[in-house]
């Protein structure tokens, strides 16, 4: 399953870059609703999370030569792509504001529906739970400095400061982080 | 010898977009003048990035608005008309509009010696057309970099004209950039390539408001630096 839908991702990234319409709301069908859940706990606002999700699909549509097959799938290029915007418009944000605790208070949500979100993007699932597996196997301090540079947009700077603990160490857990993630997510595809 | 366990170490924090100050400055060091000639460290960069698209699922996936899908179909409608004026694969992106309105770029057109280009408006005599320029006594040509590109800014100051012409085949999952320099900041324009053989780009911008322009490799799937340092010249 998994097989033929990163195969069907390619026939609709091939289409799209071929100027296809259809190949580009195929695309959005599949993975808008995981780009906004992504943009949305990255930015905890929904209108930040409106424009991340807009950009990401925009900057494919324009410039879909980005996304290159021997690199990895189109779905770890793509959120990788909504990730890092979704972090560009944290920074922003944080130049111009100091901002609150985003985690204890994000914006509250209207009128979604993740159950259908869910089910739409019900391919997904299986890898999403290896993905939370592989991130619980983790050890916990690497676990935590990983998901506040990635989840609440954090620097490795702004985290050592928060942790009271020299940045060389964040530098360290992250990259260690990194390496058994990638190791685990191999091992379980 | 380049330290491996530290550029790993940069490159965790990137893709993680987690990397400020001079930690930010060396990895984008390393990005235009290491990186992209290193099979080693583009592996460790595209499994890295791959690590970071697979955390995306750990968000759990929620309905868009209704509305943004509808935003995005008007847009589009506009990107394809610009699209078929532009050069195939080897288009422009138009820069973000904060670019637009910080330097005052109206739009940038593409004109190239139509090697692999399918579109008309793109002809030898554009071509032909910038390197006649380059010849005459009241225009300057300034090399440009990155190595490789052999990429140089045209201009006529007498008549506001500004062309980039040059050859701009990126390393494997990387591409070239164009900023526009003021004043020590540098904003971006466009993306550039992938193109076969020489091109030449005709910039429209306001003079008065550019210093001069930075071109730079840059991984692709990575947006464009909002803003850089100057002083980050690409040389890889």
């Amino acid at each position: 399953m998994a097989v033929q839908d990163t195969a069907d991702d390619l026939e609709l990234h091939r289409r799209l870059a071929a100027g296809d319409r259809a190949a580009f709301d195929e695309l959005y069908r599949r993975y808008a609703a995981q780009a906004y859940g992504l943009a949305y706990r990255v930015t905890g606002q929904q209108m930040l999370a409106q424009d991340v999700v807009h950009d990401a699909f925009m900057a494919l549509w324009r410039a879909p030569e980005a996304f290159d097959e021997r690199r990895g799938s189109f779905r770890t290029f793509f959120l990788s792509m909504v990730h890092h915007r979704g972090v560009d418009q944290v920074r922003r944000e944080q130049r111009l504001r100091a901002r609150t605790e985003k985690a204890a208070n994000l914006d509250p949500l209207e009128d979604e529906d993740p159950a259908d979100a869910v089910a739409e993007a019900g391919y997904l699932s299986v890898r999403r739970k290896e993905v939370r597996e592989a991130l619980t196997d983790l050890p916990a301090a690497q676990r935590q400095v990983l998901e506040m540079a990635y989840f609440d947009g954090k620097t490795q700077v702004q985290i050592a400061k928060e942790l009271q603990i020299p940045l060389g160490t964040v530098k360290t857990r992250t990259l260690a982080a990194m390496r058994k993630l990638r190791a685990l997510l191999e091992e379980a595809s | 010898m380049i330290d491996h366990e530290g550029t790993d170490e940069l490159l965790a924090g990137y893709v993680l977009g987690s990397l400020s100050g001079p930690d930010a400055e060396e990895a984008d060091r390393l990005l235009t003048e290491h990186v992209p000639g290193c099979l080693t460290c583009r592996a460790t960069l595209d499994a890295f990035q791959g690590v970071t698209g697979e955390l995306g699922l750990m968000a759990d996936p929620l309905a868009p608005p209704d509305t943004l899908l509808p935003r995005m179909e008007r847009e589009l409608e506009g990107g394809r008309r610009r699209r078929s004026q532009q050069w195939g694969p080897a288009r422009i992106v138009a820069g973000a509009a904060a670019a637009v309105v910080l330097v005052g770029v109206v739009g940038l057109s593409l004109l190239n010696d139509g090697a692999n280009g399918p579109s008309e408006l793109l002809t030898k005599a554009d071509l032909a057309q910038v390197n006649q320029l380059k010849t005459e006594t009241d225009t300057e040509v300034t090399p440009l970099g990155p190595t490789g590109t052999e990429a140089e800014e045209v201009s006529v100051p007498s008549r506001d004209e500004l062309y980039v012409m040059g050859t701009f085949v990126a390393s494997p999952g990387f591409i070239y950039r164009l900023y526009a320099v003021k004043d020590g900041v540098a904003t971006y324009i466009g993306d550039v390539g992938p193109a076969t053989g020489v091109v030449a780009f005709h910039v429209e911008v306001d003079p008065a408001s550019v210093d001069k322009l930075l071109l730079r490799q840059e991984p692709a799937a990575s947006p464009p630096s909002e803003l850089v340092s100057p002083s980050l010249e690409a040389v890889g």
